[in-house]
């Protein structure tokens, strides 16, 4: 369970420094949260079957000027009979929000749009509870990481990195047919966006006090509805997915999806040039707030993972995005020769 | 177990999409319907209710049991019995906004 013992707020200012307004921070904190637990259990500090432990947003105040002043906030996780374990995140945290703030404050003439703005962030002591559930007796239920153990070591022999590997991502390898097989739906809906969710193991390595992701497979997402700017998930696709997972019988856990890009499609209707496209910033690592809605809704554990076919008027390739420090970003990832039933 | 009829309350399982995130709901009102439920669940599960444009963002409940989405107009005390499993399942977009 999350506390919030401190009520942060925004306060924003404008290009010549006035005042534009202040705003309490309703911020999502999930994805801190998640990610501070996983990275915790990554380490062995926090169980790995832990999954409704206390958990509090802590403001970290800012040096020179103090409370209420604050240059981050910690998420802090409690364990019974062990000192609290926590991680520190800036105020760029905010960012996301000031946006929706501003655009709020756009509306009633305190910002033009368009404007520089700066922010800083305060909090004060709140309620130490969270807010009082109307009825519903609700428990958190939810099953710890459902971790396998194999070693790390027989997976990286066999893997080759693609993008940059960031210690702070769990490791993951994808079956280079998965790859395959997302490369070929992609051009089978040439020009239309198109996805699959992508399904795997978590393992636990012991001895090296890692956790990591295979992706074993792909399921062609089906009830789909898809436009060359948008993929629809419906009910029965899930449903489907669903069905397939269980009749599969190996273990597997939902770990993210998978969907294709056609940026030469976008550039296209653009009438972008080809230099225009080679430097576009939607040919490569884009994932955009739906995409990042979808993660959120449908696989908001920290260990989920989204991989894109960014298919241009040159070649296909794969971005990858995950949750690092509580921001969906891209990612690098293994790519696995060969898929592995046992490590 | 039978249908809620006779109770007020009624206890039930909810799991998002995955089935990573599971939660016991102890009291689910047998008067209310499946679309208050879910409404009501969602915060405490901490799925979001509002998609990237602030329109609401539709969750359908799978009810495990019968294989089928349940309509969010069923009664609970209808539609529902103690300890079913409910799967709420999102309609979203992913896309270039």
């Amino acid at each position: 369970m999350l506390t919030f013992p401190y009520r942060f707020a925004l306060t924003l200012f404008a290009e010549d420094g006035t005042n534009a307004g202040t705003a309490l921070a309703q911020c999502d904190w999930e994805p801190v949260h998640e990610w501070t637990r996983l990275n915790f259990q990554r380490t062995g500090e926090l169980a790995p079957e832990l999954e409704d432990e206390s958990a509090s947003i802590l403001p970290i105040w800012e040096t020179k000027y103090g409370e209420p002043y604050c240059r981050g906030f910690r998420v802090e996780i409690a364990r019974p009979g062990r000192e609290p374990v926590g991680w520190d995140f800036p105020n760029t945290y905010f960012k996301e929000f000031a946006g929706t703030v501003a655009s709020v404050f756009v509306e009633q003439k305190k910002l033009r749009e368009g404007e520089v703005f700066t922010y800083i962030v305060v909090a004060h002591p709140g309620a130490t509870e969270p807010p009082a559930a109307a009825g519903l007796r609700v428990t958190n239920a939810s099953p710890g990481l459902p971790m396998q153990e194999g070693s790390i070591e027989t997976f990286l022999a066999r893997a080759r990195p693609e993008g940059v590997i960031d210690a702070d991502d769990l490791p993951v390898f994808v079956s280079a047919q998965v790859l395959e097989q997302a490369a070929a739906q992609t051009r089978a809906h040439k020009g239309t966006e198109t996805g699959s969710i992508l399904i795997g193991k978590l393992w636990r390595d012991l001895s090296a006090a890692e956790i990591f992701i295979e992706v074993t497979a792909q399921i062609p997402a089906e009830h789909t509805s898809g436009s060359n700017v948008k993929l629809t998930f419906t009910p029965e696709t899930w449903t489907a997915v669903d069905a397939a997972l269980r009749l599969r019988r190996r273990g597997e856990v939902y770990l993210g999806y998978f969907h294709s890009h056609p940026v030469f499609e976008w550039c296209r209707s653009k009438a972008c040039t080809p230099e225009a496209q080679r430097k576009c910033s939607l040919a490569r690592d884009f994932f955009s707030a739906d995409d990042k809605a979808v993660m959120r809704a449908a696989f908001p554990r920290a260990y989920s993972i989204a991989m894109v076919a960014n298919d241009t008027a040159f070649d296909l390739s794969f971005s990858m995005f995950g949750n690092r420090r509580g921001i969906t970003q891209p990612r690098g990832f293994y790519i696995l020769e060969d898929s592995s039933h046992g490590a | 177990m039978g249908k809620a009829e006779l109770t007020e309350e009624i206890e039930l399982e909810i799991s998002d999409v995955s089935g990573q995130k599971v939660f016991s709901v102890a009291n689910a009102p047998a008067a209310n319907t499946v679309g208050e439920l879910i409404n009501e669940v969602l915060p405490r599960m901490n799925l979001p209710r509002q998609n990237t444009s602030g329109a609401p963002l539709t969750y359908h409940a799978r009810l495990e049991r019968e294989g089928r989405h349940l309509h969010a107009s069923e009664r609970i005390g209808d539609a529902l019995e103690r300890r079913d499993k409910l799967t709420l399942q999102p309609n979203i977009d992913a896309g270039l906004c």
